[in-house]
């Protein structure tokens, strides 16, 4: 880990996910191992169900809070509609963490239901146009091992946990960790750090067959 | 305390968003007095001294709008004590007035007013440049391009504008107070808050007639001399390169033009401005003596560039200036690093190494598949309910309708596609102040609890002084919804509001102003509420209604803490008869259809609980968990 291992993120999902939190918690670890880092932030407004998204750079390399177009080394998508939304940003066999679940929006439920079809989109197709670009992705059931950590609300730890199985992601697992415990509240640390392990767990399942991971330290 | 980083006395390294690195550097400033009204991207500024409020001693307030929180902190200042004030660009429009005559008058101790565009309108009305504002009322601005320099600005400001007894403006744009990064703090030397007295003042803030005449002679020495110290500011800074050309540019531009220029592999000499006004001239002119090519990199209004014309041209320079005028970049919408290495390489003449259009268009052909995300009412959201009942009442009669500013303004989206105007705050009671005096129809106008104390009230008392017809909706959702639930004059007094503030009450104020016709309905009460909106639509002269229901956002927070629980809703599948009511007109993001029998169902994990559904299903199929549909008893 130096100054120089330069990392570029793309982070999106649907409002109310708690995007903002994760940027934080791995923000929060750049500071304490001593990386440059940076945010591009589209918080939207303050209601939820809208398209959300930050670029995070680590490394003292760019200075743009916005990743430019195929640059990013790895897009966490939050929701796996989302990953589409935002796949000009990833570089070509960059690394998708997507999030198995598909939140359909009010305006295409209503237009399906108007036009009495029932084809919503579906996670296979998001992935097969995802698979142009790259074939590094990595699905991960984000609800229901956050459902199983005993929260569903820490989804977003999850994610954490599955990046930091990566070798190219400049913070490992241990500093990540302390920064997930400094930033949610005290009473919920137990089931955040438990998301945590069981989306590292889950990496090795997924992301590290087609992707150099770290050695593996959690069973 | 997760912002810790904020109230640590030490100095330390942190991750923080400049916003956040904004505060931090007013309270190393030993601010003392702090009053906002919220606006995105300002929002977090209000939203951390509020949630640090117990920490330190400071006075905070949420003013009531941009106009009384510029001329509070102006007032603290005057009166001896550092004071902020945040608010977005098109919030320094309604302080606007204040803010010409405080240049005239000047101030006393610090007073540092942070004002945010927004290019690409994220959340305005407008792309305003409020670099303008500068010349035009005569207050220097600052403008950093990272949350480090965020904070070093904030804290210098105070010292500037202490120097020159005038208002300091840091200017930013949404990219600059929605950026994160790390921060090196300064150590926080605050001293104890205490009261002073006028008669230790000395010193008078009025302009009027021949005093306003002599301020102005004052103001353009004040200015002169603040433009003699900007020439040497450790914020105007040049980064030596090699050849002919250069790069002038400020704000989170340059973030752009520094990875623009290694992409390109060119190593121009840069000039980043960080003091828009007044400007450093001669160091421009410095700059550009020499260069052939000088490229401006600057988002919006071709500010920068005119007046490095103008200087040349005074200087009699020999270079070509090229930026919007010569059309290598546009005034329009935000910029990121593909548009910046695409402008140098047209304005230099060279070819962008990578083909971002070939980017762009392989990913939207991937994109066809993509659904809208549109932004709609929350789950919960009273809005929703208020706007299905105004739908059914206003079937069958002509009328207009009159949105306004706030989270009900998604009403021009579908299903509702309800909007005939929408300007700015409070501005639809004065538009259908007019429409009312000359169209046939129905003019309804709405306006949040927030928006009604924010700017309605003067267009409500001019529509009862000329009796006119018009219909008012006050959706009074408790907060300021929109920018994040902040507390306002209406906020219930049981909310955890700082002491010693009054609630004012919405129906006390219509009617002490006279309004002839006031109702109070609960949004959730749909069924009811159409025949009230209806009588109101019906009454001759002003009428007001007002629908109460927290902010669901706000109110989970408050079930949270109370140990409310929020008990979904579900789908009795079994007599469901697939109308769809709930889908098609109502846009509930916890609500889909399953492939295989049509039949409505309820996402546990969004439903808020609210059964604004279940009224409007004509079937009652849909009950809270636990409880029988509602249905089921008709059946048998
Ligand atoms: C002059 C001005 N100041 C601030 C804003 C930012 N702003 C946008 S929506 C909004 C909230 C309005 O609150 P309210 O009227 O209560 O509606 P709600 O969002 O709660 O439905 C504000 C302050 C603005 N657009 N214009």
């Amino acid at each position: 880990m130096s100054q120089d291992s330069s990392f570029d993120l793309v982070i999106c999902g649907v409002g109310g996910q708690g995007i903002v939190l994760l940027s934080n918690i791995i923000g929060r670890g750049c500071a304490k191992a001593d990386l440059e880092a940076r945010t591009g932030e589209l918080h939207g407004l303050s209601q939820r169900s809208g398209t959300i998204y930050i670029h995070m750079r680590i490394g003292k390399d760019n200075l743009s809070p916005l990743i430019p177009y195929g640059e990013a080394d790895a897009l966490i998508s939050l929701e796996a509609v989302e990953a589409l939304r935002y796949l000009e940003y990833l570089k070509d066999d960059g690394v998708i963490i997507l999030n198995k679940r598909v939140i359909n929006p009010p305006i295409e439920v209503a237009q399906l239901s108007k036009e009495k079809r029932t084809d919503f989109i579906k996670f296979d197709e998001i992935k097969e146009k995802l698979n142009v670009i790259t074939q590094n992705i990595a699905p991960l059931p984000a609800l229901d091992l956050a459902k199983e950590a005993g929260n569903p609300l820490t989804e977003n730890v999850v994610f954490i946990g599955a990046l930091s199985a990566l070798k190219s992601f400049p913070l490992d697992a241990e500093v990540l960790k302390e920064s997930v415990a400094e930033s949610v509240p005290k009473k919920a640390l137990d089931v955040n750090l438990k998301a945590f392990d069981l989306g590292y767990k889950a990496a090795y399942d997924s992301l590290c067959q087609t992707v150099e991971c770290v050695e593996r330290k959690i069973d | 305390m997760a912002k810790e980083y904020l109230v640590n006395k030490d100095p330390k390294k942190a991750f923080m968003m400049s916003n956040e690195a904004m505060v931090r550097g007013a309270l190393e400033a030993d601010v003392k007095v702090i009053s906002c009204y919220p606006g995105a991207p300002t929002s977090e500024i209000l939203d951390t001294f509020f949630l640090l409020r117990n920490e330190f001693d400071y006075k905070f307030t949420t003013a009531t709008n941009e106009k009384v929180a510029l001329e509070t902190v102006a007032g603290a200042s005057m009166s001896g004590f550092r004071a902020l004030t945040s608010m977005k660009s098109v919030g320094l429009n309604v302080a606007s007035d204040a803010f010409f005559s405080l240049a005239y008058t000047g101030i006393n101790a610090g007073c540092v007013m942070i004002v945010a565009d927004d290019p690409h309108c994220h959340s305005s009305q407008s792309e305003e440049d409020g670099r303008f504002f500068g010349p035009n009322a005569y207050i220097p601005m600052l403008e950093p391009s990272n949350p480090k320099e965020a904070r070093k600005m904030v804290k210098t400001a105070f010292e500037i504008s202490e120097r020159h007894k005038s208002i300091v403006v840091i200017r930013t744009t949404t990219r600059v107070n929605h950026q994160s990064g790390i921060v090196e703090t300064e150590a926080l030397n605050r001293t104890p808050f205490v009261k002073a007295k006028w008669s230790e003042v000395g010193e008078n803030y009025f302009t009027v007639g021949e005093t306003a005449r002599q301020n102005k002679f004052k103001l353009l020495e004040k200015v002169k001399n603040i433009q003699i110290e900007f020439e040497d500011s450790p914020f105007n800074v040049i980064s030596e390169g090699e050849g002919d050309i250069g790069i002038l540019t400020s704000g989170v531009g340059y973030c752009y033009a520094k990875d623009a220029c290694k992409i390109l592999k060119i190593n121009p000499k840069i000039l980043k401005i960080g003091t828009p006004f007044p400007l450093p001239e001669k160091k421009i002119a410095d700059f550009m003596k020499g260069l052939s090519k000088v490229v401006v990199i600057e988002e919006l209004s071709p500010y920068l560039e005119h007046n490095a014309k103008r200087i040349a041209k005074d200087f009699e320079l020999d270079v070509t200036i090229l930026g919007k005028d010569a059309g290598h970049f546009s005034e329009a919408m935000e910029y990121n690093v593909p548009i910046v290495v695409m402008g140098i390489s047209s304005a230099l003449g060279i070819k962008s190494p990578i083909d971002y259009d070939g980017i762009l268009k392989r990913a939207n052909d991937l994109k066809t598949i993509l659904p809208e995300r549109m932004p709609c009412f929350c789950a919960g959201c009273p809005h929703r309910a208020t706007f299905w009942a105004i739908k059914q009442a206003v079937r069958g009669r002509n009328v207009v309708f009159n949105n306004d500013i706030g989270c009900y303004s998604m009403a021009f989206f579908p299903p509702l596609n309800m909007t005939m105007s929408l300007l700015c705050m409070g501005s639809s009671l004065g538009l259908s102040a007019g429409m009312s005096q000359v169209l046939e129809d129905d003019v309804m106008c709405v306006v949040g609890d927030s928006t009604f104390f924010h700017a309605a009230l003067p267009g409500l008392v001019n529509s009862v002084y000329h009796n006119l017809n018009i219909t008012l909706f006050v959706l009074d959702n408790e907060v300021t919804a929109m920018t994040g639930q902040q507390f306002h004059a209406g906020t219930p007094e049981d909310r955890g509001m700082p002491e010693g503030k009054k609630r004012i009450i919405i129906e006390d104020v219509c009617r002490g102003i006279g309004v002839g016709h006031v109702a109070i309905m609960d949004s959730y009460d749909v069924k009811n509420n159409v025949d009230i909106i209806k009588e109101a639509l019906d009454f001759k002269g002003p009428s007001v209604v007002i629908s109460r229901r927290s902010c669901a956002l706000h109110g989970d927070r408050i079930k949270r803490r109370t140990g409310v629980p929020i008990v979904q809703n579900e789908v009795d599948k079994s007599i469901c008869k697939k109308p769809h009511t709930c889908i098609k007109d109502f846009y509930c993001p916890s609500f889909r259809f399953d492939s295989d029998d049509r039949a409505a169902r309820i996402l546990p994990e969004i439903c808020d609980g609210c059964g604004v559904c279940a009224k409007i299903c004509p079937f009652g199929t849909i009950h809270p968990i636990g409880e029988e549909a509602p249905g089921r008893e008709v059946k048998q």
